[in-house]
């Protein structure tokens, strides 16, 4: 199997500077055989990843310690589910599985572009190709996942016992997911720059590519942050640690490319910004394995510490310097006629949501990479944690939430006064009444004040607009309003899906400033019998009990939980310690309800069987949790297909055969 | 009257985000109030046992580093000394690694203020790339006083005509 692995590895490098030499030469010399082959290499390239993925799992799966990685990351003990989850979990797996997403998209994209876009999806092709010979010549020479032991061990490493969890089964292949479908859309950017062909065509074949990104790059996030949640055991969700700041910049810079993107193909304004974005979306993914491989900053994530760094330093060098000399290049063609006629229409709005998204990026990345420039200018190491990261991101996130809700309620080039207070009178007197009712709660905290407020004024924008729509749709269509709703969303469904995502985004910030600003905390030593409380809740410790496994040890507390005096449950935080690492783990107790969580983590057990616990009651995590499924549902709604966009682009698309055809054949690329 | 127009915006914008800045400060400022709590305290150090978390989170029972110095802070604070003095004493026996967030002074100012400036900037350049690209609104564009009803019902025909092409 090993073999095999590598024998497939080393075709795949072959077929992948094959598939780049013949795009290029098919593209330039208008010679389509040679594009189909390189089409067909890339698909090839997939399926040599495929079974070299298959060889790994084989070695997993039946424990064959003569491979260095399967002895590194996994144990013949390890539950099944995690020996498969494993592939992830170490250095080389990770890589080999990155490389196996990239090929995967890279064959669907092709297998898409193969009668679309014969101009730029040759180029785009390359691109994607030139990404895996990265990754590829990394699984060859530098970090290869098929390398033997010798002498061959009796038993494995184990996977790190953090990694043995649910979340962390799921959160890895969906930021890895959300990290390489950004590179469809940077390289069919990189493909408009290198032929010119610089219309919105590359954005339209793109978009859906770019949302399936960004929902991957949310979900990957918010199962990272629920792994934090129920395993680190410190009762937080995000501690802007490098590797967690590592995966949100993308996601922000996706952000902002999806709102920006909609301003070129609305008013053809925006080029040289919108491939800007794409590109720094794509390097901040390249960045973020920089940062959990090289070391160069520390990280309670990074589980693969390594000397791949300089590796990752050159690649994204070489990708920023190169993208950035195509735009260099092609500026005058970029320059387009751009209108604007007020600061109170839409594109204003979009481009101060992007002023902000993009500041909040770079206040991310400024901090994250603070303490390295400290210690290379002073010579003093210092710590940026989440005070700096709070303070300086908490009034951006305000103003983000603020043009959240102006963006949608004003129209594109210019919105008259007295339309405007008659558009934002209904979602102010909203945000003023949460504000009161916060006053009226007890709450005193300016920020939460304005966050509640804001909150409350962005859902009244969300309100009116579906309101607006229903009650057109009632005036067409003699349509019940629940029909009305219905219609309206699946036959708008990009625009009704992206205000369910604002409506999720909403609950997720109150959910994220409710959680923390009114956490509270205890932390109690108990004997058997022995009861406190914290809010609303009396625990009393039932007792402990004890399981040996040939893989764990595990000591399970049961407390019995009981609310105001009337409903009881009982909850069981745990302490494990692994064997073959000799390492503890927590598994803590978690009851949620849509007002609070309560959080029990065992701390310890001493030796005259108290029970130490940590208890925490944070306000509003639910939210967080529930505005992430809320901002999935908007996301496959506004990705789901429509007929009428499948027709405007079918449209657009005659539309530049059209004019090629009149037009003088271009004979490559440049 | 555009310029003036625009150099309000710009100045609008400029005030926002100062008062931004203004209110991020403050925030920071605030944490190091009089009479704080333990979590208070701890939430300004970072724990140095590895765990990257800061003193306040760090939930290893037996931690060499967070156990001992919650209980100090304790103290501390029964002593009636302030965050920041608590803070300083910290500092002055570990160092500025110790600290969970850059100290507002010297080089470390720039941490505090580069991503404000960025953004100021990034507005600054907005306001001037959009004045260049503004163009007059169509004459017939501004709606005459008192015509509410009317840009109302013009707002209704474009959605019922948005609605008519989904049919």
């Amino acid at each position: 199997m090993a073999d095999l692995g590598k024998l497939t590895l080393a075709i795949a490098l072959i077929l992948a500077i094959y598939s780049i030499a013949a795009n290029l030469y098919g593209a330039r010399r208008g010679a389509p055989a040679f594009v189909a082959s390189a089409r067909h290499a890339l698909w090839a390239m997939c399926a040599m990843v495929t079974i070299a993925v298959v060889a790994l799992w084989n070695g997993l799966l039946t424990s064959d310690f003569s491979l260095e990685y399967v002895a590194a990351y996994s144990s013949s003990t390890l539950p099944t589910p995690y020996k498969f989850t494993a592939l992830w979990g170490g250095q080389q797996g990770s890589l080999l599985f990155w490389t196996w997403l990239l090929l995967i998209f890279s064959s669907i994209a092709a297998f898409q572009n193969r009668r679309r876009n014969p101009e730029i999806a040759p180029y785009a092709m390359m691109v994607l190709a030139g990404v895996a010979i990265f990754f590829l010549a990394m699984l060859n020479f530098v970090t290869r996942p098929f390398d033997l032991m010798s002498p061959i061990p009796a038993q494995g490493q184990d996977l790190n016992p953090l990694l043995q969890n649910y979340w962390m089964a799921i959160h890895p292949p969906s930021l890895y997911t959300g990290y390489v479908s950004a590179t469809v859309p940077f390289a069919f950017g990189a493909a408009a720059l290198m032929t010119g062909k610089l219309d919105d065509t590359w954005i339209r074949t793109t978009r859906r590519w770019a949302i399936f990104s960004w929902f991957f790059l949310t979900l990957g996030n918010l199962f990272g942050a629920r792994w934090a949640y129920e395993v680190l055991g410190w009762g937080g969700y995000w501690a802007w640690d490098p590797v967690e700041n590592a995966a949100f910049m993308p996601w922000l810079v996706m952000t902002a490319y999806l709102h920006s993107v909609m301003i070129q193909e609305r008013k053809d304004m925006l080029k040289v910004w919108n491939l800007a974005l794409i590109g720094l979306a794509f390097s901040l993914t390249i960045f973020g394995t920089f940062i959990t491989r090289s070391g160069v900053i520390s990280s309670v994530h990074s589980f693969t510490q390594s000397g791949l760094g300089p590796y990752f330093l050159v690649f994204l060098a070489a990708v920023v310097a190169g993208y950035a000399g195509l735009i260099w290049f092609r500026a005058r063609e970029l320059r387009s006629p751009a209108e604007f006629e007020s600061y109170l229409s839409r594109e204003a709005a979009f481009l101060f949501n992007n002023l902000v998204l993009i500041g909040i990026a770079f206040a991310v990345f400024w901090g994250t990479i603070f303490p390295v420039l400290s210690e290379a200018v002073r010579g003093v190491k210092i710590t940026v944690g989440p005070p700096f990261f709070n303070s300086v991101n908490g009034p951006l996130a305000l103003a983000l939430v603020f043009l959240m809700g102006v963006g949608p309620l004003i129209a594109w080039r210019r919105t008259s006064a007295d339309k405007l207070v008659r558009s934002f009178a209904a979602p102010i007197a909203l945000g003023v009444a949460t504000a009161l009712a916060a006053l009226i709660g007890g709450i005193r905290a300016w920020y939460v004040l304005t966050a509640f407020s804001l909150s409350g004024f962005v859902l009244g924008t969300v309100i009116v607009e579906f309101h607006r729509g229903v009650n057109a749709r009632r005036h067409l269509v003699a349509e019940s309003a629940p029909r009305a709703l219905v219609n309206l969303v699946s036959k708008n469904n990009r625009r009704y899906g992206g205000y369910i995502i604002h409506l999720g985004v909403l609950i997720a910030f109150a959910g994220i400033v409710g959680s923390s600003f009114f956490k509270t905390e205890v932390k109690r030593s108990v004997r058997e019998g022995e009861s406190f409380s914290i809010g609303p809740y009396q625990l009393r410790y039932l007792g402990m009990s004890a399981v040996d496994t040939p893989h764990l040890l595990s000591a399970t507390a049961r407390l019995e939980v009981v609310r105001d005096g009337r409903e009881a449950v009982t909850m069981e935080p745990a302490k494990l310690v692994y064997k073959r690492q000799e390492q503890p783990a927590t598994i803590v107790a978690i009851r949620s309800t849509p007002l609070a969580d309560l959080y029990v983590v065992l701390a310890g057990i001493d030796d005259t069987n108290r029970a130490t616990f940590e208890v925490f009651l944070t306000p509003l995590v639910w939210w967080l949790w529930a505005g992430g499924v809320l901002m999935a549902i908007g996301t496959v709604v506004a990705m789901w297909p429509n007929v009428r966009e499948r027709a405007a682009i079918a449209a657009a698309l005659s539309r530049a055969r059209a004019g090629e055809l009149g037009a003088e054949p271009a004979p490559g690329g440049d | 009257m555009r310029a003036r127009a625009c150099s309000a915006t710009a100045v609008a914008i400029g005030c926002a985000l100062v008062c931004a800045f203004s209110c991020a400060i403050a925030t920071a400022i605030a944490a190091g109030a009089e009479c704080p709590t333990q979590a208070q305290v701890a939430e300004g150090l970072t724990c140095q046992c590895g765990c990257g978390l800061t003193v306040a989170n760090c939930n290893h029972p037996m931690c060499s580093f967070s156990v001992p110095v919650r209980a100090e802070i304790d103290s501390m604070i029964g002593r009636g000394m302030s965050r920041a003095q608590i803070i300083a004493f910290y500092r002055h026996k570990f160092g500025e690694k110790v600290l969970s967030a850059p100290t507002a002074e010297g080089f470390n100012l720039l941490a505090w203020t580069m991503p404000f400036l960025a953004v100021l900037l990034g507005g600054a350049f907005i306001v001037i790339t959009a004045n260049r690209w503004r163009v007059a609104p169509p004459a017939s564009s501004p709606p005459p006083p008192g015509r509410d009803r009317a840009s109302d019902s013009a707002l209704k025909r474009k959605l019922e005509d948005e609605i008519r092409e989904q049919l």
